[in-house]
């Protein structure tokens, strides 16, 4: 088998307002796993969805074996042998395994499907991959890895010459990935080009032959596994920054606001246990799946708890709800601002006045008065930029959109504000205005808790910080003493 | 130049396409109502319109009860079967009650509130068990439809309980005020449904909560809604305003008759659609489902006046129903 290469010349691609790719040179070859990695935002995904097809870049050439690449849709790059393995699955759970990895394309006698050959066939190509799978097995029947497995298998029916493995073991716990590392090696010998993305470090030593590492859209370098330490590829993934430090008037005060005790939802966070100040600004950090945002979740009450409890103001709620945690004075921001936070096609008014429903009314009846003064409030307070308070809630950029879902929240009067990925999907000044909004809520003594996946905001926003990792609390920091480069070490290791 | 006065003119346009399609129904029903006016010798008369209202009230209360239903992301088909079921109850007390010693006017009294009851409890189990397991409204409510159906059915072994009712029963369906010619009272329970409905939700928690929930559960029940009290409250006024409903057709012909109600479910649903009541939740006014009513009513109406049968009469009611889901598709399109 002739050996393979698929690089990038000069690769730069611009959205609007960003620039997500910055002239990429780049190179990976057939034979080795090449790890692409780089914190949220870096590009890495950009990278993926334009060798993919899916997106064209803006300006630079990129070439499999010398021959320039030009893809208009993803059925190109298909063509081309370049498949992608997302990480959320793509097989049809009710399925046998034969069927998913030949969808659209099962063999066929007679124009009916010749299924003593597709399980053959099937058969063959997982032994390729080195794991034990009876292609008439249904996929919901199997675990994480075997149907992540079935997914990559799938994309080597078509006879790739490159597949991309998009975060591949996002949803698999600890000792599946070591199963579906096996394969991934197995792949190795069937001359493909592998490259594989991914925020974990701590696979890489395992996996990877090279890393190649973006930072705001560049390529900051591409190294051998085997010469570097983690410790030097954090360095490359953050590069020397500078956090911007928190307004020094905010003092956390002594009383104990809210107290979590051994709290647990079996498979997502056990024995949860941490004390919230008044005016404190607590963030939790932890890797996806480490259980960060099931645990403010379950807090608030939008998911069930097993067990622990929570007192919150001399009362201790051994069960949650949203209604409760409302009376009881917490409000959350969920991750998704638009499916969880917002009500997409009602006024901003409306969205503004939700939570504080029961506030506004004269018990039964509504007050639309006064509604009305707790919508204007919001406005003048967060600096909502709207066309008026009518339009609907979908004509609001990212930004605006998230400073309603927090001002729905604020018209409650909240003594603790829970705060999930706040941040995400908005811009920089954006960004900094919600900073300023939870910094001003901790000056009049309203506590937070602050998930957030980006490292620095939580250096620059909180207080002290959490550390989960797979569902425990495994330290807890103080933000000023230590540095984003530490933080992400504790994150991926788990251990102080 | 020539671009900026292009935008101009394509953003009015936009606007004059959108106000179009929120006042569509006024248009049809200004068009309906001209034509049949001019086409017909006794549509526009007094008698004629007070015959519309008298006729269509029976439907267009649970129109109201369907429209906040519908609004709340829920649907329930089995309306007609309570409009049945209460005519049976009632009978069944006014016929069997006296016997027991009870007073004939006690005794339909007693029947009222039972059927009364029935509706809440029924409202209850819908919404309970549609927000516990997640089941489609869609199935809930065939449930209840096909069980309450039956139910009438045994009640009554199938046959009309008729002449039961105390004399006054009569004038829930057909009575009026102001003589012969005056106002029907099912005209005036169609009103006084249409101000409790409009109030509730314009201006209640429960009606803003109905909205929230209809819109996006997830973010309603985040924001500390109360979603499954909402869906049960629903329930229990469509169920309700069936209940009211019940009373009137049995009183109009002084039968219980466990088949009255039967099929009504889609020109109630259509005049909550067509009044702007969007399918997909979340969106709808009272006032657009009193437009609904008047607009299915008139059709029909106007469909006896020009001698259709009523097999064409059926095929014209789907087709409106049709086209109403058609604008109401549009009409969010136009808004995107």
């Amino acid at each position: 088998m002739s050996a393979l290469q698929i690089r990038t010349e000069q690769i730069t691609k611009d959205y609007p307002g960003t620039r997500a790719l910055d002239a990429v040179t780049v190179t990976f070859d057939s034979g080795g796993v090449h790890a692409v990695v780089g914190k949220n935002g870096s590009g890495k995904s950009t990278l993926v969805k334009v060798f993919a097809g899916a997106t064209k870049p803006t300006s630079g050439e990129f070439y499999l074996n010398d021959e320039k690449l030009h893809f208009n849709s993803t059925s190109d790059a298909y063509e081309k042998g370049i498949v992608t393995v997302y990480q959320e699955m793509s097989l049809v759970p009710f399925l046998s395994v034969t069927e998913n990895i030949f969808l659209g394309h099962m063999p066929k006698k007679y124009n009916a499907i010749d299924w003593r050959k597709a399980h053959q066939m099937a058969k063959e190509l997982l032994q390729k991959m080195k794991v034990d799978i009876d292609p008439r097995e249904q996929i919901s029947r199997l675990p994480m890895w075997k149907a992540q497995v079935v997914e990559i298998t799938k994309a080597l029916s078509l006879h790739p010459k490159v597949i991309l493995l998009d975060e591949p073991t996002s949803a698999l716990a600890q000792n599946e990935v070591q199963n579906l590392f096996e394969a991934i090696r197995a792949l190795k010998d069937q001359g493909v080009i592998i490259i594989y993305i991914t925020h974990k470090l701590q696979e890489l030593p395992q996996i990877a032959d090279t890393v190649s590492v973006l930072r705001d859209g560049k390529l900051v370098g591409t190294v051998n596994m085997s010469e570097v330490k983690n410790k030097q590829i954090i360095n490359m993934m953050f590069g020397d920054v500078s956090i911007r430090s928190r307004p020094k008037d905010i003092h956390v005060q002594d009383e104990v606001v809210m107290e979590v005790k051994g709290l647990c939802r079996e498979a997502h966070y056990q024995n949860v246990n941490f004390k919230l100040n008044c005016g404190e600004v607590l963030g939790i950090a932890g890797m996806l799946g480490s259980g960060r945002t099931e645990l403010l979740r379950g807090i608030f009450g939008a998911d069930p708890i097993d067990r622990g409890e929570i007192r919150i103001g001399g009362k201790t709620y051994k069960s949650t709800s949203p209604v409760k945690m409302v009376k009881a004075g917490v409000g959350l921001t969920p991750e998704n601002r638009k499916t969880e936070g917002l009500i997409l096609i009602h006024s901003i008014k409306d969205n503004l006045c939700y939570a504080s429903m029961n506030i506004t009314a004269n018990g039964w009846i509504e007050n639309k008065r006064k509604r009305n003064i707790f919508a204007d409030n919001q406005v003048k307070e967060l600096d909502i930029k709207l066309p008026s308070l009518e339009a609907l809630c979908s004509s609001l950029s990212g930004g605006n959109q998230q400073k309603v879902v927090v001002g729905n929240w604020l018209n409650t009067s909240p003594k603790i504000m829970l705060y999930d990925e706040p941040s995400r999907g908005i811009d920089v000044s954006a960004k900094q205005q919600i900073f300023e909004i939870m910094w001003a809520q901790a000056r009049k003594g309203v506590s937070s808790i602050f998930v957030s996946s980006e490292l620095e905001e939580l250096l620059e926003v909180c207080h002290r910080i959490l550390i989960m990792f797979q569902g425990k609390i495994v330290s807890d920091v103080k933000a000023d003493e230590l540095n984003v480069n530490e933080l992400y070490e504790l994150c991926m290791r788990g251990e102080n | 130049m020539s671009t900026l006065t292009a935008t101009i003119s394509a953003r009015s346009s936009k606007r004059l396409w959108i106000f179009l399609m929120d006042h569509i129904i006024e248009l049809f029903l200004i068009i309906l109502i001209l034509g049949l006016t001019f086409g017909t010798e006794n549509f526009m008369t007094w008698a004629n319109w007070m015959n519309i209202f008298r006729a269509n009230s029976l439907k267009g209360v649970i129109a109201f009860g369907m429209t906040m239903v519908i609004i709340a992301g829920l649907i329930d088909l089995s309306i007609g079967s309570m409009v049945g079921l209460s005519g049976v109850i009632v009978a069944l007390a006014c016929q069997n009650l006296p016997g027991a010693g009870f007073d004939l006017n006690l005794a339909c009294i007693i029947g009222i509130a039972a059927t009364l009851l029935l509706a809440v409890i029924i409202g209850w189990a819908e919404g309970f068990f549609q927000h516990k397991t997640g089941m489609p409204a869609f199935i809930v409510s065939l449930v209840s439809l096909g069980a309450l159906y039956g139910l009438a059915g045994i009640l009554s072994g199938g046959f009309p309980i008729a002449n039961q009712f105390p004399e006054w029963f009569n004038q829930f369906g057909a009575g009026r005020i102001g003589g012969q010619t005056g106002i029907p009272i099912p005209a005036i329970v169609l009103v006084v449904a249409f101000i409790v409905v409009w109030f509730i939700m314009g201006y209640t928690t429960t009606g803003r909560a109905a909205y929230a929930v209809g819109g996006n559960p997830e973010s309603a029940r985040l924001s500390g809604i109360n979603v499954g009290k909402t869906k049960i409250f629903a329930f229990i006024l469509v169920q309700v305003l069936a209940v009211v409903s019940g009373l009137m057709t049995s009183g109009q012909v002084m039968s219980g008759t466990y088949s009255f109600g039967k099929g009504w479910e889609m020109d109630v649903i259509s005049m909550a659609i067509i009044g702007g009541t969007s399918f997909t939740g979340g969106v709808g006014t009272i006032w657009g489902t009193f437009l609904g009513v008047i607009f299915i009513g008139v059709i029909a109406n106007g469909m006896t006046l020009l001698n259709f049968d009523i097999y064409t009469q059926n095929v014209v009611r789907a087709l409106v129903m049709f086209l109403a889901v058609l604008i109401s598709s549009y009409r969010a399109k136009a808004k995107a």
